[in-house]
């Protein structure tokens, strides 16, 4: 998956993430943000993604040496940011995303926000704390959301997320 | 925190990633504030929840009403949930009579923060005042 040509790079993280790392990448992410003049309810749209997308990576996906994840924002022209992330996901996993993604992406709108809100007020919390709504969000937050496996190593592959949130 | 739920006080510094958390039923006031997206939410919160489940079964209704204020910047969905589940249980508190408001300060302009704030307030059957603030 590739951000186009006529976007520009302004961050990008490639390398180990945990919760030692994450506040470092928002904070330097916000501060970015800020000096490109994006306004609090769009930057807020971008870093609260990249929260949630961030530790779903360091909560579910694979960690292999030379196979690091990675976290990218760019500026679309003046209109917009583009988050892309990238991180390994054993074959199990890709199957259970096609089809949650899948799904996800079909419903209307209307639905979309049915389930975020059902969600939050109906759902349970996964083992490490989770509300299930990570990626709901990223979805509901986006203008733009494209996701893509590409193989890797064996059972492995990456898993690529794209969204993009226009001023 | 062990020793949290028999405190009369419940006062968590800031990090990086958890909240400001203030919450002095002596001065009626319970504040939250700063980020909120720790590696886990419910370890972090799950104290929290407990202190509170224990300072409201054992108090009794005064006139006098009490005020939760959230201000928070970023905050992951966990902890969005774990907000709603707070707001429940003094929810449970004004339905047993006390006098309650829950205060979500947000910055004028973030209509994202507003919109977080509309969903809470319709979730929860308790006075929920959205406050814009200039900074």
């Amino acid at each position: 998956m590739n951000v186009s040509y006529d976007s520009r790079l302004l961050f990008r993280h490639e390398g180990p993430l945990d919760m030692e790392v994450l506040p470092l990448l928002v904070h330097n992410l916000e501060g970015i943000l800020q000096r490109e003049g994006a306004r609090p309810p769009l930057r807020r749209k971008v870093v609260t993604c990249l929260i949630e997308l961030a530790q779903n990576i360091i909560h579910y996906a694979v960690h292999k040496e030379n196979y690091p994840p990675l976290l990218m924002v760019s500026r679309r022209n003046d209109k917009g940011f583009i988050l892309l992330t990238r991180n390994l996901v054993h074959y199990s996993q890709e199957l259970f995303l096609q089809n949650y993604l899948h799904n996800l992406t079909q419903m209307p709108r209307a639905e979309l926000e049915n389930l975020h809100y059902s969600t939050l007020t109906e759902g349970s919390y996964s083992d490490s704390g989770g509300a299930g709504l990570g990626l709901i969000q990223v979805l509901f937050k986006a203008d733009q959301f494209e996701y893509e496996f590409v193989p890797a190593d064996g059972e492995y592959s990456w898993f690529s997320v794209k969204a993009t949130f226009l001023s | 925190m062990s020793d949290l739920t028999t405190s009369e006080k419940l006062i968590i510094e800031p990090t990086f990633t958890t909240p400001e958390i203030k919450f002095d039923p002596q001065a009626r006031h319970f504040f939250i504030g700063g980020n909120s997206y720790p590696e886990n939410s419910l370890k972090f919160y799950g104290p929290v929840l407990q202190w509170v489940q224990n300072w409201s079964e054992r108090h009794v209704p005064i006139p006098e009403p009490i005020v939760v204020e959230v201000r928070l910047e970023y905050f992951n969905t966990s902890t969005a949930k774990v907000l709603l589940d707070l707001f429940r249980l003094f929810e449970v508190l004004h339905e047993k009579g006390q006098a309650l408001q829950i205060r979500w300060i947000y910055l004028e302009e973030d209509t994202e923060m507003e919109d977080a704030g509309l969903d809470y307030q319709a979730a929860v059957r308790v006075p929920f005042e959205l406050v814009p603030v200039n900074e």
